[in-house]
């Protein structure tokens, strides 16, 4: 269960996202943040599994998770999920399909999560639902944005200075070589990349 | 509208995952509130996509470049490129009520049709559940558009990146020039080329 700390602060967390309309809307809002169950989850779990039909909606309370997706035989990390932030499937909670990707935690941490059956009950009801729905779709396009934003910088060392910005704590929190596949350069061009800033 | 655009659109909505006949109503309501937009020649800023501008557009014909001011360089740089019948909005706007921080220049002659800001608000009244799906369904689709270009540019191999644009998004392929092509998979233009020899295959 969350105290009620964690459900205050995914209350702000929510409320900063939806604007919200009257009383009964903010009424609806904190139930709908009663609702979330705590999890910890220890480094290398996961938060949603490959080829997972669960569209659980997850909170970040603490720490940080890597979203991948599998390409072939090799998967390469899609995005980050940092406290504060919303982490979902969204092949399952959107779409409803089996999820392509998978979110494993890159280091101790603790969220907050809505069971995938409480999420379709919300949507269902409109209103709130909806809003929240619009939500978590119009923060995912600005993050694909952001990033794309990094991935468009056609030097090696501008990616790695864009990516920073997003996330300061980048370099350690995963391998050199997937470093490498998710700024989508060569580990050679990384390794020169990184000397030239200087982290190396 | 003329029947033409009217067609146009009401494909657009009909391609929608969440498309049913449920919806014909609310979409012939859409389409009867919106207009004829604008038309402009290869080159021209919309600046119809103002700062407080948020209303829906619908690219008909044609070929728009969504640019932006980037950081790391001087020059405006290459966002995306919008095929025709595609929705496009002043995302910042729409969303975050700030100024925009990307502008649409035709790429070729364009033509666009509108939803007012104003009619929307009003059929949002009318059709609540069914606006609020056809507007999450648009969305959603433009978000997986953005996911799977950003796989395509965590590729670290340019000829993987062209094959990549060659069969996912075949007609801009088709219609980009090289200098585009490059910005757009993001890459400078002397690896492209060299892409392009050391394969063998050109785009054109």
């Amino acid at each position: 269960m969350l105290s009620q700390k964690e459900v205050e602060r995914l209350y702000y967390g929510l409320r900063s996202h939806i604007n919200l309309q009257g009383e009964e809307e903010g009424q609806a809002l904190r139930a709908l943040s009663n609702e979330f169950i705590l999890r910890n989850v220890n480094i290398g779990e996961s938060l949603w599994d490959l080829d997972s039909e669960i569209g659980d909606l997850h909170f970040i309370l603490e720490g940080t998770f890597a979203e991948y997706l599998k390409r072939g035989t090799h998967s390469f990390i899609l995005r980050f999920y940092r406290p504060g932030k919303f982490a979902f499937s969204e092949d399952s909670l959107l779409y409803s399909n089996r999820s392509d990707t998978y979110s494993k935690a890159l280091s101790k941490a603790k969220v907050a999560y809505l069971p995938s059956i409480h999420f379709q009950n919300v949507l269902r009801q409109g209103g709130l639902g909806v809003k929240l729905m619009k939500v978590l779709i119009n923060l995912s396009m600005t993050e694909y944005r952001n990033t794309t934003y990094e991935m468009l910088q056609s030097s090696g060392t501008n990616r790695i200075h864009a990516a920073l910005e997003q996330f300061p704590d980048l370099l350690h929190l995963i391998p050199r070589r997937e470093l490498a596949d998710y700024l989508g350069i060569s580990r050679a061009s990384l390794f020169r990349s990184l000397k030239e800033i200087g982290h190396e | 509208m003329n029947s033409g655009e009217k067609v146009a659109m009401r494909n657009y909505f009909e391609s929608l995952p969440v498309y049913s006949e449920y919806f014909d109503e609310a979409i012939d309501a859409i389409i009867a509130a919106m207009d004829s937009g604008i038309r402009a020649e290869k080159g021209r800023v919309l600046l119809e996509l103002g700062a407080t501008n948020k209303d829906f557009w619908f690219l008909k014909d044609g070929f728009l470049k969504e640019m932006y001011r980037s950081p790391y360089s001087n020059e405006d740089s290459l966002f995306n490129m919008i095929p025709p019948s595609s929705i496009f909005v002043n995302e910042d706007t729409l969303f975050a009520n700030r100024r925009p921080l990307h502008y649409f220049v035709a790429y070729t002659s364009v033509e666009i049709l509108r939803l007012k800001e104003a009619e929307y608000q009003k059929l949002l009244q009318q059709y609540p559940i069914l606006i609020n799906l056809l507007y999450i369904s648009g969305t959603a689709e433009i978000q997986r558009g953005r996911r799977e270009r950003l796989n395509m540019l965590r590729m670290n191999k340019t000829p993987d990146r062209i094959v990549w644009v060659q069969q996912h998004r075949r007609e801009l392929y088709q219609f980009m020039d090289r200098m585009t092509l490059a910005q757009y998979v993001g890459v400078s233009r002397a690896s492209l080329y060299r892409a392009f020899e050391k394969n063998k295959k050109y785009q054109f």
